[in-house]
C-alpha cells in the first residue's frame, strides 16, 4: 500500500495504553496534499491514534511501523516528530497558566526553525505574524498575552490550536475532533482556517465523530476506524452513508475488541 | 562519639595559637556531645555517614586553585585554599573604611576584642560550628567603619582540591550605618570536607547584603553556617543558592537583637541524583517591631533529598513582630524526597506570623503539549516551572550576581529528568 511518494505510512500498527491494546492492525497511507477523514464510534481508538503518532508518554507501540516523509516516526522524541512536520490539534487543549500564549507560540516556532537550520525570527516580526494569525482564526489579539488556553472557552481553545497550526506550517496536521463542542459559526471559522492551509504539500487527518465538519472540509478519503483498525474506506460519500446508517453495520470486529471510551 | 570527631579533637588539641581559649571551650563541649543519629532531631533526615566515611584530610602544599571569575563583578577577593588564607590571591588594597585582617597578625588588644566576639552570634548547639571553632586556624576579621558604604562586594571563596579538608572562619562587623555586600562561595572538587562559618554583627542602621553559593556537587561534604546579629533598624538581605552533594548542610541564624530590624532570606536549591541539601534556618525575634521574610524554593529530582527546617521563635517581648515563612517545592520524580518542617514558637500576643509549605509535581500533560509543538523537553520544563525560582533570582540586589547565577541554575534544571 505504501510507496515512496507517501507522506505518512502506517503499517500493521498495534499500540497499547496501560497494557490495554487499543490500536490493532492499523494501516494508513497518506500522500502529500490529501485530506483523510477518520470516523468511527466512541472508543474506536481515534484519539489514541493521534497520541501514538505524537509519542505521548504511556502510549506504547507493540508492533508495526510508521514513517513520516520516509523517516521512522516511532523512533523520534515527541518534539522531533513536531519538528519533522507533525502537528496534532488536541481535542482537549491543555491549559498552562503562567506561560503566555505568545511566549508559547514563539518558543514553538523558534524550536522548529532552529531544527530546520533557519534563522531565528525577531520578536517584533513574530508578533506581527501572530497578530495576523489571531485575526485569521477570529481571536482577539489580547489572547496572545493570556496564559496558554487559560480560561479560554471550548471554541477559543480550538481556534488557538488552529492558530498554532497556521504559525507552525506543518506537513501533516491531525485534527482530533476539532469540531466537538463548536457551534456552527465557530465550526465555519475552523473549517475556513483549515481550508486556507490546504496545499499540495500539506496533508490532513481529520478525526471526527460526525459528518457535519466534512460539509465544510471536503475529504479526499473517508475511513471508518473501529476496534482499533480501519474497517472500511471510501470517498466523501461514505461519510454521508455513515450519517444515515450509523456505525453499527460496520462493527464486525469480535466482542473482545469492544473498547474504552 | 565517632572516630572522625575523635581525631578532629586530637588534631585541635595539638594546635596552639591566639585562639586557644576558644578552642579549648569548643573541645570541652565537643567531648560532651553525643554524635548525632537518626534520633537526633537536628540531623534526623541528614545522616552523617558521609562524614564518618570521608577520605578527605589535611592537605599541605600548593593546590593551584583560583576563584572562578564572575562577569561584571569587581569583588574584593578573600581567598582560602584548602582552609588556609591565601594572601597572594586576596585583595591587597582596600577602600577607606574597610579593614580586613588575619587574626594572628593583629595586636593582642585587638585579638582580645575578637576573641570576646568569637562564637557569640553562632549558637553553640551547632555541632560542626564547634568543630569549626576547634579547627579553624586562619580567622579573617572584616570590619566596616561607621557610616561607610563599601560599594564593592567582598567575596570570600573557599577552594578545596581533591581530598582536602578545610575549616574556614570569618568574623564580619558592620559599624553603625555601614553598608556592605558579602558573597560566600565554596568551590570544591572530588572527595572533600569543609566547614565554613561566618558571623555577622550588624550595628544600628547598618545594611548587609549577603550571598551564599554552594554549587559543588558529587562526593563533597560541605557543612556551613551564616549567623547574623541585627541591631536597631538594621537590615539584611540574604540569598542562598545550593546544589546538593553527598552531604550539604547549612545552618543560618538570624537574631533580632534590636528593634525595627528587617531580615530577608531567600534560598534556592536544586538537587539531582542522590544528592542531599539540608537548610536549617532559625530566626530569633528577641526584640519588638522586627520583620522577617523567608522564601525557600526547591526543585528535587531523581533520588535526591531536600531538608528544610524553618524555625521562627518570637520571644515574649517581641511585640509587633511581622514574620513570614514560605516554602515551595517541586518534585521531579517519585523517588525524590522533601522533608519540610516549619516551626513557629510564639510567646508574644501582638504579632503577625504566617507560614506555608507546598509540594508540587511537574505537569506532564503541559510538558507533552509543549513537546508536540516542537519545544524540547528540557526547554519546556524550564518554561513551565522555572518561574518560581526566577522570582527569587530577580530579588537579588546585585544584578551581576543574578545574571551570573541565573543561567547556571536554569541549565541545571534543564538537565533534570522527569521520572
Amino acid at each position: 500500500m505504501s510507496n515512496t511518494n507517501s507522506l505518512l505510512t502506517i503499517k500493521d500498527l498495534y499500540a497499547s495504553v496501560e497494557d490495554k491494546q487499543i490500536i490493532k492492525g492499523l494501516n494508513l497511507d497518506i500522500k502529500p496534499g490529501e485530506v483523510h477523514a477518520i470516523m468511527g464510534p466512541n472508543g474506536a481508538g481515534k484519539s489514541t491514534m493521534g497520541y501514538v503518532l505524537s509519542g505521548r508518554e504511556g502510549y506504547t507501540v507493540d508492533s508495526g511501523s510508521v514513517t513520516l516523509g520516509g523517516q521512522d516516526l516511532l523512533d523520534m522524541e515527541t518534539e522531533d516528530r513536531a519538528r519533522a512536520g507533525l502537528f496534532l490539534a488536541f481535542q482537549y487543549p491543555v491549559e498552562i497558566p503562567g506561560v503566555s500564549n505568545l511566549e508559547f507560540l514563539k518558543a514553538s516556532v523558534d524550536a522548529q526553525r532552529e531544527a530546520r537550520g533557519e534563522e531565528a525570527i525577531t520578536s517584533a516580526e513574530f508578533l506581527k505574524e501572530a497578530k495576523i494569525a489571531c485575526k485569521q482564526v477570529d481571536l482577539p489579539v489580547s489572547f496572545l498575552k493570556r496564559g496558554v488556553n487559560e480560561g479560554f472557552s471550548g471554541g477559543e481553545k480550538k481556534r488557538n490550536e488552529l492558530m498554532q497550526m497556521l504559525l507552525l506550517k506543518p506537513k501533516l496536521c491531525i485534527l482530533d475532533e476539532t469540531d466537538s463542542g463548536l457551534d456552527i459559526d465557530a465550526l465555519q471559522v475552523v473549517a475556513e482556517g483549515v481550508n486556507s492551509q490546504r496545499s499540495a504539500d500539506r496533508s490532513f487527518i481529520v478525526v471526527t465523530h460526525y459528518q457535519r465538519l466534512l460539509d465544510y472540509i471536503k475529504p479526499d478519503f473517508v475511513h471508518v476506524l473501529s476496534g482499533g483498525k480501519i474497517v472500511k474506506s471510501g470517498d466523501a460519500s461514505l461519510a454521508l452513508e455513515l450519517e444515515a446508517q450509523g456505525y453499527a453495520w460496520l462493527q464486525n470486529a469480535p466482542a473482545e475488541d469492544e473498547l474504552e471510551g | 562519639m565517632s572516630e572522625w570527631l575523635e581525631s578532629a579533637i586530637t588534631r585541635a588539641q595539638n594546635l596552639n595559637d591566639w585562639l586557644a581559649p576558644k578552642r579549648a571551650h569548643a573541645i570541652e563541649l565537643l567531648t560532651q556531645t553525643k554524635w548525632p543519629t537518626r534520633k537526633t532531631e537536628a540531623w534526623r533526615y541528614t545522616p552523617l555517614r558521609p562524614v564518618e566515611r570521608t577520605k578527605a584530610g589535611v592537605v599541605s602544599g600548593d593546590a593551584n586553585l583560583s576563584p572562578e571569575s564572575i562577569t561584571g563583578l569587581e569583588a574584593i577577593e578573600l581567598v582560602f585554599v584548602n582552609g588556609r588564607f591565601d594572601a597572594t590571591q586576596s585583595a591587597k588594597e582596600l577602600p577607606t573604611g574597610l579593614l580586613v585582617s588575619l587574626g594572628q597578625d593583629v595586636d593582642s588588644a585587638q585579638q582580645t576584642v575578637a576573641l570576646n566576639a568569637f562564637s557569640t552570634i553562632k549558637p553553640e548547639r551547632h555541632l560542626f560550628g564547634l568543630v569549626n571553632d576547634a579547627l579553624a586556624e586562619d580567622v579573617i576579621l572584616v570590619s566596616v567603619a561607621e557610616g561607610v558604604e563599601i560599594t564593592q562586594p567582598i567575596r570570600i571563596s573557599s577552594l578545596l582540591s581533591q581530598g582536602a579538608e578545610s575549616h574556614t572562619r570569618v568574623q564580619v562587623t558592620l559599624a553603625k550605618g555601614a553598608r556592605l555586600t558579602v558573597i560566600e562561595d565554596i568551590q570544591a572538587q572530588g572527595d572533600t570536607l569543609s566547614t565554613a562559618f561566618v558571623e555577622y554583627d550588624i550595628a544600628a542602621d547598618a545594611h548587609l547584603d549577603h550571598y551564599r553559593f554552594a554549587l559543588q556537587t558529587g562526593t563533597n561534604v560541605s557543612i556551613g553556617g551564616s549567623h547574623f546579629n541585627l541591631h536597631d533598624k538594621s537590615k539584611m538581605h540574604s540569598s542562598i543558592v545550593g546544589f546538593g552533594s553527598d552531604l550539604s548542610r547549612l545552618d543560618t541564624d538570624i537574631i533580632h537583637a534590636g528593634e525595627f530590624a528587617d531580615a530577608k532570606l531567600n534560598a534556592i536549591y536544586l538537587l539531582d541524583g542522590k544528592e542531599l541539601f539540608d537548610l536549617h534556618a532559625t530566626v530569633e525575634h528577641a526584640m519588638p517591631n522586627g520583620t522577617t521574610e523567608e522564601n525557600v524554593r526547591c526543585i528535587v529530582a531523581d533520588r535526591a533529598r531536600a531538608v528544610f527546617n524553618g524555625r521562627i521563635h518570637i520571644h515574649r517581648d517581641a511585640q509587633k513582630t511581622l514574620a513570614s515563612l514560605n516554602n515551595r517545592n517541586l518534585l521531579m520524580s517519585d523517588k525524590a524526597e522533601i522533608n519540610t518542617k516549619p516551626e513557629l514558637e510564639i510567646y508574644a500576643d501582638d504579632v503577625r506570623c504566617a507560614h506555608g509549605a507546598t509540594v508540587a509535581e511537574i505537569d506532564k500533560q503541559a510538558l507533552y503539549y509543549l513537546q508536540t509543538r516542537g519545544v524540547s523537553r528540557s526547554k519546556a520544563q524550564v518554561m513551565l516551572n522555572f518561574g518560581f525560582i526566577n522570582e527569587l533570582i530577580d530579588l537579588m540586589p546585585n544584578a551581576a550576581l543574578a545574571e551570573w547565577v541565573r543561567p547556571i541554575i536554569r541549565e541545571r534544571f534543564a538537565q533534570m529528568e522527569v521520572k
